[in-house]
């Protein structure tokens, strides 16, 4: 009898989106965007820890996050958090059999929003 | 007036427990033949060894479903033109998320066999509801399910591919057709692997050759479980 | 999996956890556009400095949002990630093992979370 192909190696094909619809691209982006926020959020409460260490820790390391690199990455966390807040809406109210057939449509819309509050945010945030 | 194209099938072998590789088989055909009528032609004239499963040549049996370049296809009713060009490839590989039997068939017995056990009916009345809407039946008439069983679905879908235990789309969709959750349906679709697991990606959706639109289904099937659960705590029947 | 069913009852996905990851997201949403409206826009100057924070946790509104904020996204981070896992398939006895993982690395970061705030309010 041929045995089943599937294997827990395969989870790198989620990330192939060769071939993949539309719906696909959400959930691989969604993924990666959870993953990627979660990684932050443990980071981000180990360093704000510093604020228990005193104001001198504290300030410097506000000093350190002001240059562009931590900036950059600092946009990278909000570009993620909009699109899987965003994505989040749409999962969530398709979920609950809403909106189902026009789930593209809704992918494309909320996409456009995260996208023009991606660009709004870095001009804020590079031109201060 | 017809045109002819020539077109090289890359069809995926394999046998037993032999290595897996492409043949290349370069031929004349008119586009808007179906990419199963190219595989049969490969098997009359240039290889008798070529195992393929295929039957009504009309989308009705779900026999000949097949990865054509990459995505699922139910190939009886894939037109040559609409996968490539003139003098382009035509890569044919077996479904995914099934054990292949040999080259391009593959074992769907655990499908059909959940297919069975929840209650999927082959035949359903005229008036079912699907997710544009509910229609009102007008009289009893009968007809075919939507769902073929070409487990298209089950090969697109992302869960699927990293697990067999995952019922898979179809299953779900039968699940919810059926509308009859009896306490075995219960236990299969409201558990791990059942509704729950799915991530909307709709792939299923995008393959299906029949307009099931299983994810749609899937969501519904949630809406049901939820609901009864709801229901339950209330001690409502 | 013998016979294609694999029934064999674990806390695997369910109905619960399904409903309170997407309830946990949507609060998160809502949480996250009323922190983003106070530190940016009611906050004079946003909170680059250690003083600047201790005195915004001073109005007893700021710790209790930031607290079930941290809640809310501790829950629903660690439910996603055990999604992810889930998609592994992993062995009973792994699940197990990532159950109580998840538990105590959520308690101790709320854990950790509330201790902080309680010190930076204290500093006032």
């Amino acid at each position: 009898m041929a045995e089943h192909p599937q294997k827990p190696a395969n989870l790198i094909k989620w990330f192939d989106p060769r071939n993949k619809s539309l719906g696909s691209w959400a959930f691989i982006l969604n993924r990666i965007t959870g993953l990627g926020l979660t990684v932050y959020l443990f980071l981000h409460l180990i360093m704000l820890g510093q604020l228990a260490r005193g104001p001198e820790a504290y300030d410097g390391f506000i000093a350190l996050v002001k240059n562009p690199i931590f900036l950059a990455g600092e946009l990278l966390v909000i570009a993620a958090a909009l699109i899987h807040g965003l994505n989040g809406i749409r999962i969530g109210i398709t979920s609950f059999g809403i909106a189902g057939g026009k789930q593209k449509q809704l992918f494309i819309g909320l996409m456009t929003v995260a996208v023009i509050a991606i660009v709004y945010f870095a001009i804020r945030m590079f031109t201060h | 007036m017809t045109q002819t194209w020539t077109v090289t099938y890359e069809i995926f072998r394999k046998k037993g427990n032999q290595a897996s590789h492409y043949d290349r088989f370069e031929m004349k055909v008119d586009p808007d033949e179906y990419v199963l009528d190219g595989i049969e032609r490969i098997w009359a004239f240039n290889d008798r060894s070529l195992v393929f499963s295929h039957a009504c040549h009309h989308s009705t049996c779900g026999a000949c479903g097949m990865l054509v370049n990459g995505v699922e296809k139910l190939t009886c009713i894939t037109p040559i033109r609409s996968v490539t060009k003139d003098g382009g490839v035509i890569r044919v590989e077996p479904m995914r998320n099934f054990p292949v039997i040999s080259d391009l068939s593959v074992d769907m017995t655990v499908f059909y066999q959940r297919m069975e056990s929840v209650g999927h009916q082959p035949v359903v009345s005229n008036g079912f509801e699907d997710s544009k809407g509910k229609f009102d039946p007008e009289d009893d008439l009968l007809r075919l399910s939507d769902c073929i069983e070409c487990g298209l679905c089950i090969s697109a879908c992302p869960i699927a591919l990293t697990t067999p235990a995952y019922l898979g789309p179809a299953v779900l969709a039968g699940a919810q057709q059926s509308g009859d959750l009896n306490p075995c349906v219960l236990d299969l679709v409201d558990s791990e692997n059942g509704a729950w697991r799915c991530h909307s990606a709709y792939e299923c959706t995008e393959v299906c050759p029949s307009h099931v639109d299983p994810a749609w289904r899937i969501m519904d099937l949630r809406k049901k479980l939820v609901s009864r659960r709801i229901k339950k705590f209330f001690g409502i029947k | 999996m013998r016979d294609g069913f694999d029934v064999t009852p674990r806390s695997g996905e369910g109905a619960g956890l399904w409903f309170l990851k997407i309830l946990t997201g949507f609060l998160v949403i809502v949480v996250l556009i009323i922190h983003l409206i106070v530190n940016h826009l009611i906050v004079e100057g946003g909170l680059l400095t250690y003083t600047d924070v201790v005195r915004y946790y001073q109005n007893p509104i700021i710790p209790i949002m930031e607290i079930a904020f941290l809640i809310l996204v501790v829950t629903h981070a660690l439910m996603g990630l055990r999604s992810v896992l889930l998609d592994l398939h992993p062995s009973n006895k792994v699940l197990r093992l990532i159950n109580y993982g998840l538990v105590v690395l959520g308690l101790g970061s709320i854990a950790y979370g509330i201790w902080l705030v309680l010190v930076i309010v204290g500093r006032g």
